[in-house]
């Protein structure tokens, strides 16, 4: 029990860092080699995720120096809070102020009617829904020169479709979405979304949660039939909507993106969730009595997501460079793997593996974090097409169906 | 010389009469109907999530109604009623015994603590007490595990969690203070001596409550059931943290429709649906109401037969001569058992609203990681997140002492000295508010003390947007009331309407229509300087909180103001205008302190309120001014640490350490503390 609790804040790492001294100005100029071979060559970012034990040398550590107050519009509880808060005051010289939103389209409403007077510096959307934000002009472009640790990114993770130059976005963290359930009430072994489904309906009736967004409720019936959520059959779509809402809401005990405390508090036996979400309720339930060893994570087969967040300069923020600084910050490696053991993701940084090693060997549940490129073959990225609408739709009617 | 000098008067007065209410007038018309009828203007509009405002208004069509009719709406709007309605019923039923023991059963003092008590807990935010209800109903919580180990429940703990039985359960405890306080004043207010006379001519004590007491209640009770009501159907924070998909009501679908969904036609056509649904249910209840006393009228009868055929059965198989005593000592100790009745209800139904307060406060020192799921150990660690302990020491420890060196000196000062107590009164409120500047002078304890990210500074934002909003409310409300009372006329009729629907409005919608209502007016001169610029408080998301906390709040009090004058003819402002005072003068010496006690009442609820708005302070906030239950709603779509807890409960007592302060004024001014608590009333 302890022992989790110190994975997910591990003593040691204070020492890591002051130990691993950051360099400021002196490294500055390696770190923009780093990022010009990273940017000029593919050779360098593939001898990045190949080379293991010689990674940590290669890394930028630049931090600009910023000052004044940071917002940042986030995820819930999306960054270790000492880096939000100690930390960012002492390597970065500003002062965090963070708020949540609750989905994408929350926080496009948010700084739409805010019409570039929000005071967000940092807005954090997931991928797909950039253009968007760059077609309303709610987010600025990023000035590259301030993020000279950009070169420290796995280059699977840069220059995604959304955003192809990384004009206006740089990856925060990825991640996937599957299963929890507790196997002392779910016996049988479960390993596809059609289990998933299956045990909703019968020794989980009544006692699941779904995550609270459309596309990821009516991506579930899609993955289950082995079939790409972005598909645009419109037969598809009806099947989708006729399953969920006619046979599987009355099954839903409630619509929840971050299940973890409530798993713990005994609310549901199973529910669908993000992984890093997943993998701190092995903490929460520990903190509440329970057993960890009860419960069981699996990842949605035979197909499932893959979403990634990013960073983005809202348009108009008060404080911008500060907001470069940041991000930029956030690509320095130890503090990047900090933020990855508290919230659970992937923050796709080159040569992972020998990271982990170095800086955070007692990592837990790390099956939850990082997967094959075998289970990787499997994600598909959400595309925003004018399905959203419908699936949206067959959300509300679900909602309805279950409250009734 | 008098007589010129009154028909001067009464040429000042003949000012139109609603320029009193002319400043309501404005400000509603600003910031309350351009912008809903923009959102109603939505309603009619297609959705085109290209644009910045997602709506396409160039092509105008009622689609999006004829979207609404469908069964989806429908089964959501149902629940929502048939939650709202029993949840009304059940705070009626609840509160009104404890309204009528505090009103008639008990003396002054214990009168004042009761309501102290009512009103005390809903100045804890009512986001954390909703989420604190998690506490006891967890199925793996302890009480669930006592509950299993005594065997009252099954091996599954208590199922009550994400079901509309939880949501029912948190909406009658976070509305009951609502309906416990008009019922009071309302009961209050009765003539002692037309109980009795009731009783004098032989109407039993059911008789008297039903034909006298209840009717002449009636005011209070049809307050209660609007100050309930109407929020619980646009309601959806309770049912977003406890309800779970069998909770869904119809302001969460409303507000799911205007940000995940993106489609604000449809979104705006439901709340215009609502609200036409919402006033339709109040007309049916108006006329229910209306018809009562026929129905009461028409039930006397019944009763008396009922006590006659009773009198007759207990004369026949009695033998005792003694009629007519017979039943007054029956009466006697049916009324000290209805005494001890009342007592130990009024008694439960304080524990019930203290019992997520206490939760709150105890597992603000869970050791563990999550709010809501105690951890077996204590800890003070969130405590020393929030506060630096030994600032907070020190700290302490000298404002101890210069609040004990002014009550000492004003004790000596009292014996001693030949002046007056007028002076001396002052010692305290003066002792305690140079304690403050000494404290900030020497400790620079103020910008030390809620030193972590968001939180303090959400306490501080929270306090100074509900301080400027109730200000606002205030003065609005207090000259609108007057006007409302005193100028009647086909206006008055008008602007009632107008603070009706601002009363029915979801606050979604409101929020909305706020929202997008700054960016518009940016260009205005003046008006959007200071909404984009301004200047120090009156900077951006600061003043935007005002006015999105004053609509609501505002509208309160000038009910509370109309209600309270409405009660009391116009003779002594004639009096004073006969007597030579100018109009502003009367209403100076005169109007002012008789509403005075209404505008504090209503200055104190708003003040509550605003200080709980999560849903429009949500959407206009800016990031400078996140307020404690905009973060709190933030933090509940993952994980609320305890530090939440610590937050609350520190916003909890600067609230009544303002509240202790206010009391100590108005003690200064010779009132009592019956008196005190009939103000905090509205009485």
């Amino acid at each position: 029990m302890t022992k989790q609790l110190r994975m997910l804040a591990p003593e040691s790492f204070r020492e890591h860092l002051s130990r691993r001294a950051f360099i400021q100005g002196g490294t500055a100029a390696a770190g923009f080699a780093v990022l010009l071979t990273a940017c000029g060559s593919d050779d360098a970012a593939d001898d990045a995720s190949t080379g293991g034990e010689a990674a940590t040398g290669d890394y930028s550590r630049v931090i600009n120096k910023a000052s004044g107050s940071l917002a940042m519009y986030t995820w819930g509880d999306y960054n270790d809070p000492d880096i939000v808060g100690a930390l960012a005051e002492s390597e970065l010289g500003v002062t965090m102020k963070v708020d949540y939103y609750p989905s994408n389209e929350d926080l496009i409403t948010k700084l739409a009617a805010g019409a570039g007077g929000s005071g967000f510096d940092i807005v954090v959307p997931t991928g797909p829904y950039v253009p968007q934000m760059i077609e309303k002009g709610l987010i600025q472009k990023l000035d590259m020169s301030l993020i000279p640790n950009l070169g420290n990114l796995d280059a699977a993770y840069v220059s995604q479709t959304w955003d192809p130059n990384n004009e206006y976005s740089v990856c925060k963290n990825w991640g996937s979405t599957g299963f929890f359930y507790d196997k002392t009430k779910i016996t049988r072994k479960m390993e596809t979304w059609q289990d998933f489904i299956d045990a909703c309906m019968n020794e989980g009736s009544g006692n699941c949660a779904m995550i609270d967004t459309a596309p990821n409720l009516c991506g579930m019936w899609y993955w289950s039939q082995g079939k790409n959520w972005n598909s645009q059959d419109a037969a598809d779509l009806d099947a989708c909507e006729k399953f969920l809402v006619d046979e599987f809401a009355q099954h839903i005990k409630a619509f929840d993106s971050y299940p973890s405390t409530k798993l713990a508090e005994g609310a549901y036996i199973l529910s669908m969730g993000w992984n890093g979400d997943l993998r701190q309720a092995y903490t929460r339930i520990a903190d509440a009595g329970g057993n960890p060893e009860n419960w069981v994570w699996v990842l949605g087969t035979p197909a499932t997501e893959l979403w990634m967040d990013t960073y983005c300069v809202a348009a108009g923020a008060p404080n911008p460079e500060a907001a470069h600084a940041w991000i930029n910050w956030l690509l320095v490696p130890e503090i990047s793997i900090k933020d990855l053991q508290y919230h659970g993701y992937n923050t796709g940084m080159k040569s992972m593996d020998s990271l982990i090693a170095e800086l955070a060997p007692d990592l837990q549940y790390g099956d939850m974090i990082f997967f094959s490129p075998e289970q990787v073959a499997t994600f598909q990225t959400q595309e925003i097409t004018p399905t959203l609408d419908r699936m949206v739709d067959i959300m509300n009617k679900v909602k309805a169906k279950a409250g009734a | 010389m008098t007589a010129s000098v009154a028909p001067e008067n009464r040429r000042r007065l003949r000012a139109p009469k609603y320029a009193l209410a002319l400043p309501s007038i404005i400000w509603y018309s600003v910031f309350f109907v351009a912008p809903i009828a923009f959102v109603v203007l939505y309603s009619f509009g297609t959705k085109d999530t290209s644009k910045l405002v997602p709506v396409d208004l160039t092509r105008l069509s009622a689609s999006s109604y004829s979207e609404v009719f469908d069964e989806t709406f429908f089964t959501v709007f149902r629940a929502t009623v048939r939650i709202a309605i029993t949840a009304t019923l059940l705070c009626l039923l609840i509160g009104l015994p404890v309204a009528y023991f505090a009103a008639f059963k008990v003396g002054e003092r214990w009168r004042a603590i009761v309501l102290a008590a009512v009103v005390v807990p809903s100045f804890t935010s009512f986001l954390i007490r909703t989420v604190a209800w998690r506490i006891p109903l967890a199925p793996n919580g302890t009480f669930s595990k006592f509950l299993q180990d005594i065997g009252v429940i099954g091996d599954s703990g208590i199922q009550i969690l994400e079901t509309s039985l939880a949501v029912q359960l948190a909406i009658v405890y976070n509305y009951l203070g609502f309906m416990i306080l008009p019922l009071y004043v309302a009961f209050d207010r009765i003539d002692v001596r037309l109980r009795e006379a009731s009783k004098d001519l032989g109407a039993g004590r059911v008789a008297t409550f039903f034909s006298v007491t209840l009717p002449l209640a009636g005011p209070g009770v049809a307050a209660g059931v609007l100050l309930t009501f109407i929020p619980m159907c646009g309601d959806y924070v309770t049912a977003t943290v406890l309800g779970g998909a069998k909770g869904n009501m119809i302001g969460a679908m409303i507000a799911s429709q205007f940000s995940s969904a993106q489609n604000w036609p449809l979104g705006a056509a439901m709340a215009v649906l609502m609200i036409g649904a919402v006033l339709l249910v109040l007309v049916v209840g108006a006329a229910i109401v209306w018809l009562a006393p026929w129905l009461l009228a028409a039930l006397g009868p019944v009763v008396q037969r009922w006590r006659a055929i009773q009198a007759a059965r207990h004369g026949d198989r009695g033998n005792q001569g003694n009629q007519g005593d017979q039943p007054s000592r029956r009466w006697g100790i049916a009324d000290s058992l209805l005494h001890r009745l009342l007592g130990v209800w009024t008694t439960l139904v304080l524990i019930f609203l203290f019992i997520p307060v206490g939760l709150v406060f105890l597992h603000s020192f869970n050791r563990g990681n999550s709010f809501t799921i105690w951890s077996n150990a204590v800890s003070i660690k969130w405590w020393g997140e929030l506060f630096d302990g030994a600032v907070f020491l020190q700290t302490a420890v000298l404002f101890a002492a210069l609040v004990t060196v002014a009550v000492a000196a004003r004790r000596n000062l009292k014996s001693r000295a030949k002046f007056g107590g007028g002076y001396t009164a002052w010692l305290v409120p003066s002792g305690f508010v140079l304690a403050l500047v000494v404290n900030g002078v020497l400790t620079n304890w103020y910008a030390n003390l809620f030193d972590f990210t968001g939180i303090g500074d959400s306490i501080r934002n929270s306090f100074v947007a509900a301080l400027g909003a109730t200000v606002i409310a205030v003065i609005l409300g207090g000259t609108a009331g007057v006007a409302l009372a005193r100028r009647p006329g086909r206006w008055a009729t008008a602007f009632m309407v107008l603070v009706f629907l601002i009363l029915v409005t979801p606050e979604i919608m409101d929020a909305i229509a706020l929202a997008t209502w700054f960016p518009r007016i940016r260009d205005v001169p003046i008006v959007g300087y200071i909404f984009t610029e301004g200047w120090g408080p009156f900077s951006g998301g600061m003043n935007k909180l005002w006015v999105g906390q004053s609509l609501y709040a505002s509208a309160v009090v000038t009910l509370i103001v109309r209600a309270r004058l409405a009660g009391l003819d116009e003779s002594l402002e004639q009096a004073a205008a006969d007597l030579g005072a100018p109009p502003g003068r009367a209403f100076r010496q005169i109007t002012l302190p008789l509403i005075a006690s209404a505008m504090i009442a209503g200055g104190l609820l708003s003040f509550a309120l605003c200080l709980d708005n999560a849903v429009i302070s949500t959407l206009i906030s800016e990031a400078g001014s996140t307020t404690f239950p905009v973060a709190l709603l933030g933090a509940t779509r993952s994980t609320i640490k305890p530090f939440w807890g610590v937050g609350a409960i520190s916003l909890f007592v600067v609230t009544m350490a303002s509240l202790w302060f206010l009391v100590v004024l108005l003690r200064r001014g010779g009132a009592s503390a019956g008196n005190i608590a009939a103000t905090l009333t509205g009485n």
